[in-house]
């Protein structure tokens, strides 16, 4: 009532003196900026909080610009327009997809190129990508800053005439003057004939990041020279599934499992595939799901998980058998599952082998009957050694947290996923067994190949890239007319590692300058390469990454052993320096790639293009050379000239190897539709795509936008980026064999029906076209299935091959030696940091395998913001109780000397700094051997050599709506005569500038020193000044831990061949003079570690084999000719 | 037309006094004018204002209390109230300026100096606006823009002052110091709740 009453006062309001008008502030504007609002499209509020356009609009994007939303968006100031020129900036974009290349997982990336400048302003992921779904992790939103890197390599370089070998002396060279030179010594090499010929030209990859196209290049040379860094990286994460199932590795549902059982912090927070598979790691424990992780280290992973596990590395068997023993004597096994699909029946009819386990003590008598509840008895007996007692005393895990693990594992029932790559594997001698151990027990449960469980990499792998074969005058559809090779490299594929998985990679340098090793086997028959003629890393930097890499320095340096080196990279590295060419090819968004993975229980591929060029192409533009388009369009556009791998190799082939023809290659990479001429990346991936993936035919075939277009599949993809062929996909053994028209088809080959046959055991055969019989499934319960791809078409739970033909019967099942004499007897499972060898106060086990997140290898240290976020991140990392009891404190300089545990030697010493924590195992130490980048030089200024940069690439501005623009085209690239002049490129280029600090070495061929002595500092960035604006905001030093790696020895499993990372080290203080970062190294002592790991440890051929290698398991890139296999070894 | 002409004159002289510091020119009109005086009985009758210099109140006496009442103890913004997590919205999803921009209102920032267009004096002004053209409509005798421009006003008073305003004005009276800013937060709280009486009544 008052204050209607109190209304009547408030009519006085009239009698205000002065005007409401004039009193009020004013703060209202209907001006030319609300104007300008009303006059776009935008609105204060999103329509959606979509990241993504709709695919439609992704030609023809507009969006405002982010930064001004700093500056209260529209709401403040309007659109900009003429009229309103203080608006937010509207930006035109072109959507364009493309997959990142920063790790394996190739994520989907679209580059948002601005149509106003031709430039990318940002890369965002791909919403059409069924793996990761529109995400990214930090690492694929840093392509734009290596794509702006002002370091980045603008042309290609050639040592400079006269100077050796890491002299740091360069010069510009054309792309034509390297391939000429490239392709002679290639071309001449191949042209020699014999079989020595075809194995001295070597490629040598890190992450591939594709699939088969490489391979294919080599393949099509008739050599066996493929060379990967599997050997590193994951051999013995390979080689249990291979064991197992003849696969290369699991393949988890991560987002249907119960209990996500992870062996490290891989999966969830770094490493294979972190990124997609912590989102559905993240949407299964939405749904219930529970995380376990083991790890010696609490990862970030570990930190989040339902239960963090800490053994000691390289125990991890010992729990995994504690808990199938659990599993067997509770009766808790699945046994339809298991009798259905372990292959038992295989070990229960083999009286020999059952004899063995009698005399190795792992059963104490040979099972009376033969029937599967005996196979189950016999496995209760076999597993019973591995009690609660036992496993806590092995592993140093608190026995109330196996309980714990054991209760989750059977809650789960059989929804379990695992992953068993680099951690436990990668770290440890026998590490493969882990996996071995932890496949055999989680097939106890059913949960293999099952929705929720534990699949297989071949089920959900996509590989095409290498089958464009119908596009070419030669190699036939899908490349089946290329010739099989028919050498064998023992220098990737060395004799003493007849099962490795894969290439020796990282005894390269060792086994080159091995004389006693060479003669050995020369005179054994065997036709030894003793050299290289060329060798050729693609982005791969060996010399950082792998152990003993003054041993790298050495052989690099060394012209004797490698007449002619090149390495296909668009930035600097630590082998760079050492090279003969340093040939800049593109980043993520500047290079053609079909990169599937398996990264959920689904078959995808995504496409990874040269942004800008699709870009320009979209818009209209023609390139003047076809075969050499990217490079044209990353000229136009100011990359510099920056081209891609595909057209390199299609040219490099073609024209530069085989220019006459008669090497019989030429032909393998004419394009059919333009005779005479390489064929072009259009013609490749139309083919590739379209005659391998036919759900994708069929739907690009039904969509009439694409069906008038000249390369109907190509557009497609290259609008899409990705695509799913087959989705859900489990339990592919269970798939009945296909039928039709007289022919059987099993995995995708196809058999002549006619000749099916079926053994005693069930085993289906039949004859391929080839004429060769081959085992293609098996029947159960009257059905003729697929069964897996082991000789017994089941599990291989029992390895019979390995125990029989191939040398290691102990090791034929899952088991972990139970006392000291077994850790003396099987010494190739025991992890060489087991605790059995840690006598001294001092010494540790030091796990050096995990990954940083926001870091990969070689790939990062040319983006600023990663290298920002990963600063001083790779200390020691000791548990607070040893650190106390030797007298660390946080931040103390310590020396870590490693010592190998197989010939007592000391490989030497690099200095770290001590972070005591909770969050490490006591008695172990944890430090990433990715850190320690290093450099000689800040700068390096490269004058104009055989070339010299006149070239203007253009005059118009660029615009892609600007018709003159897209009218022009540099002229003769890569030619000479046709070198461009580089946007703000003044002669002198930094190296890594945003990372790597300077070093200084010393090496004398038996000893080697690196000392840091100066620091990353801000500096103005020239090149792409644009992007690099805060270029003189470092604030750190660079120093991001040792280069230990280095110290490192060579230590090759004896079975699968991995470098076995681990070390035992001794811990001592600093000494006056020692600063973190310094190494010491003994590398003559290093290569002693490596013969005695190789002749103490290794069973390789002798004089009664008869092949190099199983036929039957994977030996990856180039299809082989059977009779590469054979092998006659003189006694 | 009494009625629109006095509204429009209150909104604005509120929204004045609670968006920024006073100036001279105002406080001059404050001093001496008769209807203010009777508006603001304690300021009226405070015998500081008489004894100082303009400067001396509004440096020593007002711009202290404001500072208290407008940045450091009480917060004057929409959001601040009707959002769960208490945070003020100062980006393009602020709902009360969509409501200004579907008339064409654009508030000019530099000239407000707030954070977000919710602020009390933005919301009292913008008021003053909608009276404003509703006072020409009725010059114009467009009965129909007239009917809409209450309805406007009616909406934006329950969508928005009256949601959150209150509350505010309560704890302003609470935690002033000076006479002046004690009655206009009695003022404009009696105002504004009259006001919404008044448009319901009508339309």
């Amino acid at each position: 009532m008052m204050y209607l009453e109190s209304r009547r006062t408030f009519l006085k309001g009239t009698a205000l003196t002065v005007a409401g008008a004039a009193i009020a502030k004013g703060v209202f504007s209907i001006d030319a900026a609300a104007e300008s609002v009303k006059a776009s499209k935008f609105t204060n509020t999103p329509d959606t909080l979509s990241f993504y356009p709709p695919l439609d609009q992704w030609d023809n994007f507009q969006e405002l610009d982010g930064t001004d939303w700093k500056r209260g968006g529209i709401g403040r100031h309007g659109v900009r327009s003429e009229e309103n020129p203080d608006g937010i900036l509207v930006h035109d974009f072109m959507v364009i997809p493309t997959a990142c290349s920063n790790c394996e997982a190739s994520c989907g990336l679209t580059a948002w190129v601005d149509k106003k400048t031709l430039t990318v302003r940002k890369y965002m992921g791909n919403p059409l990508h069924p793996g990761s779904r529109g995400r990214n992790c930090a690492k694929g939103y840093a392509v734009q800053s290596q794509m702006y890197d002002p370091d980045r390599i603008p042309f290609p370089l050639k040592r400079a005439p006269g100077s050796k070998r890491g002299e740091g002396k360069w010069i510009r060279t054309t792309w034509d003057e390297a391939m000429t030179t490239i392709g002679k010594k290639m071309g001449d090499t191949l042209r020699v004939g014999d079989p020595l010929s075809r194995k001295l030209c070597m490629y040598h990859v890190g992450r591939p990041n594709e699939n088969g196209f490489v391979p294919k290049v080599w393949e099509s040379m008739g050599i066996d020279s493929y060379n990967s860094h599997t050997n590193i990286c994951s051999a013995n994460g390979r080689t249990p599934s291979i064991h197992f199932v003849n696969d290369d590795r699991t393949s988890p549902d991560w987002a249907n499992a119960k209990l996500i059982f992870l062996n490290s912090s891989h999966a969830a927070d770094a490493g294979h595939y972190f990124q997609q598979a912590a989102g559905m790691i993240a949407d299964a424990r939405k749904k219930g799901a529970k995380l376990v992780v083991m790890d010696p280290r609490l990862s970030n992973s570990a930190g989040i998980a339902d239960l963090w596990l800490a053994p000691w590395p390289g125990t991890e068997s010992a729990i995994y058998l504690y808990l199938a023993s659990r599993i067997l004597n509770d009766n808790l096994v699945n046994k339809a599952f298991v009798k259905r699909w372990f292959n038992w029946d295989t070990l229960m009819k083999d009286t020999d082998y059952l004899n063995y386990m009698v005399e190795k003590n792992y059963i104490s008598k040979v099972p009376e009957g033969r029937d599967f509840e005996s196979y189950l008895g016999m496995l209760k007996e076999m597993y019973a050694p591995y009690t609660l007692e036992f496993t806590e005393k092995e592993t140093h895990i608190p026995a109330y947290k196996l309980e714990k693990l054991y209760e989750m594992f059977i809650w789960a029932g059989d929804a379990i996923s695992t992953y068993i790559w680099r951690a436990t594997a990668a770290g440890n001698r026998g590490g493969w067994m882990a996996g071995k151990s932890v496949l055999f027990l989680a097939g106890l449960r059913g949960a293999i190949g099952n929705v929720g469980g534990t699949g297989w990499y071949h089920w959900h792998d996509i590989s095409v890239g290498g089958k464009g074969g119908s596009s070419t005058v030669g190699q036939g559809k899908s490349g089946k007319d290329v010739p099989s090779v028919k050498v064998w490299n023992e220098l990737t594929w060395p004799p003493e590692w007849p099962l490795s998985t894969y290439e020796m990679s990282f005894l390269l340098p060792h086994l080159l300058t091995d004389t006693e090793w060479q003669k050995k086997w020369i005179a054994r028959g065997l036709q030894v390469p003793t050299k290289l003629s060329v060798y050729a890393p693609r982005m791969y930097n060996p010399v950082w990454i792998n152990p003993d890499g003054f041993r790298w320095i050495e052989v690099l340096k060394d012209e004797s052993k490698m007449e002619l080196t090149f390495n296909l990279s668009p930035v600097w590295s630590e082998t760079n320096w050492y090279m003969d060419y340093v040939l800049p090819v593109g980043l993520a968004g500047e290079r053609h790639d079909q990169h599937s993975e398996a990264t959920m229980p689904a078959r995808w591929t995504s496409f990874r293009q040269p942004v800008l060029r699709v870009a320009l192409e979209k818009s209209g533009w023609k390139p003047k050379n076809p075969n050499r388009a990217t490079l044209e369009a990353h000229i136009k556009a100011g990359l510099g000239e920056v081209w891609e791998e595909n057209e390199f190799w299609f040219e490099l082939l073609h024209s530069f190897i085989d220019p006459d023809g008669s090497l019989n290659i030429r032909t393998m990479w004419e394009s059919k539709r333009h005779p005479g001429k390489p064929v072009t990346i259009a013609e490749w991936y139309d083919a590739a795509f379209g005659d391998n993936l036919p759900k994708l035919y069929e739907t690009v075939m039904n969509d009439e936008r694409y069906t008038k277009e000249e390369f109907p599949v190509y557009s497609y993809m290259r609008d899409h980026g990705a695509w799913l062929e087959e989705d859900k996909v489990y339990d592919v053994q269970e798939r009945e064999l296909k039928i039709e028209e007289g022919k059987v088809e099993s995995y995708e080959h196809k058999y002549d029906a006619a000749s099916m046959s079926v053994d005693g055991a069930g085993i289906i055969s039949a004859v391929d076209e080839k004429g060769n019989s081959k085992k293609i499934g098996i029947q159960i319960d009257g059905k003729k299935l697929q069964g897996y791809t082991t000789p017994t078409r089941k599990l291989d739970v029992y390895t019979q091959w390995v125990a029989k033909e191939w040398k290691w019967p102990e090791y034929a099942m899952a088991i972990y030696p139970r006392n000291d004499k077994e850790k003396e007897e099987m010494v190739h499972i025991l992890s060489h940091v087991n605790h059995y060898y840690m006598k001294e106060e001092n010494s540790f086990a030091l796990n050096t395998v995990f990954r940083l997140p926001y870091n990969i290898h070689t790939r990062s240290a040319n983006s600023k913001h990663l290298m920002e976020i990963s600063q001083n991140h790779d200390p020691i990392w000791i548990s607070t109780k040893d650190a106390q009891r030797l007298g660390f404190k946080r931040g103390d300089a310590i020396r870590v000397k490693i010592v190998d545990t197989v010939s007592g030697l000391e490989s030497g010493h690099f200095v770290a700094m001590a972070v005591p924590t909770e969050g490490v195992l006591p008695g172990t130490l944890a430090c990433s051997h990715h850190g320690g980048r290093w450099k000689l030089s800040n700068h390096v200024t490269i004058p104009n050599g055989v070339t010299d940069g006149k070239v203007v690439p253009g005059v118009a501005p660029r615009d892609l709506s600007n018709k003159e623009f897209l009218k022009e085209s540099p002229a003769n690239v890569g030619k000479e005569g046709g070198q461009s002049i580089i946007d703000d490129y003044s002669g002198t280029t930094g190296i890594n500038s945003f990372g790597v600090p300077v070093a200084e070495i010393q090496m004398d061929g038996k000893e080697g020193k690196l000392k840091y002595v100066e620091g990353i500092k801000g500096f103005k960035a020239e090149r792409f000044p644009e992007y690099n604006r805060d270029s003189e905001n470092v604030w750190w030093d660079g120093l991001s831990g040792s280069w230990q790696n280095a110290v490192a020895a060579a230590h090759p499993d004896p079975v699968s061949g991995m470098h076995c990372w681990h070390h035992k080290v001794l811990l001592e203080p600093a000494q006056a003079g020692d600063k973190i970062g310094d190494i010491y190294v003994n590398y003559e002592n290093n290569f002693k570690v490596y013969q005695a790991w190789r002749d103490k440890l290794s069973r390789g051929l002798d004089s009664n084999s008869k092949l190099r290698r199983p036929k039957h398991i994977f030996r990856p890139w180039v299809k082989l000719d059977p009779s590469a296999y054979d092998v006659n070894i003189k006694g | 037309m009494d009625e629109i002409i006095a509204r429009s004159n209150i909104y604005a002289l509120l929204s004045r006094i609670l968006l920024q510091e006073l100036d001279e020119a105002l406080l001059e009109t404050l001093q001496n004018d008769p209807t203010v005086l009777e508006f603001f009985p304690h300021w009226s009758e405070w015998e500081v204002r008489k004894k100082h210099s303009n400067k001396e109140i509004i440096e020593g006496h007002l711009n202290p209390d404001f500072v208290n009442l407008s940045i450091l103890h009480l917060v004057p913004y929409e959001t601040f109230y009707t959002r769960s997590d208490q945070m003020i919205e100062t980006g393009g999803a602020n709902p009360v300026t969509d409501f200004y921009s579907a008339y064409d209102f654009l508030v000019d920032y530099e000239v407000a100096r707030v954070v977000s267009s919710d602020h009390i004096g933005i919301e009292l002004e913008f008021m003053h606006h909608l009276c404003e053209a509703q006072r020409k409509a009725m010059e114009l005798n467009d009965d129909e823009a007239v009917k809409e421009l209450k309805n406007v006003q009616h909406r934006f008073l329950n969508t928005h002052l009256l949601k959150w305003a209150p509350m505010y004005l309560i704890n302003m009276k609470y935690e002033a110091r000076t006479p002046l800013y004690y009655d206009a937060a009695e003022t404009a709280l009696e105002f504004i709740l009259g006001d919404n009486e008044t448009l319901s009544q009508a339309i």
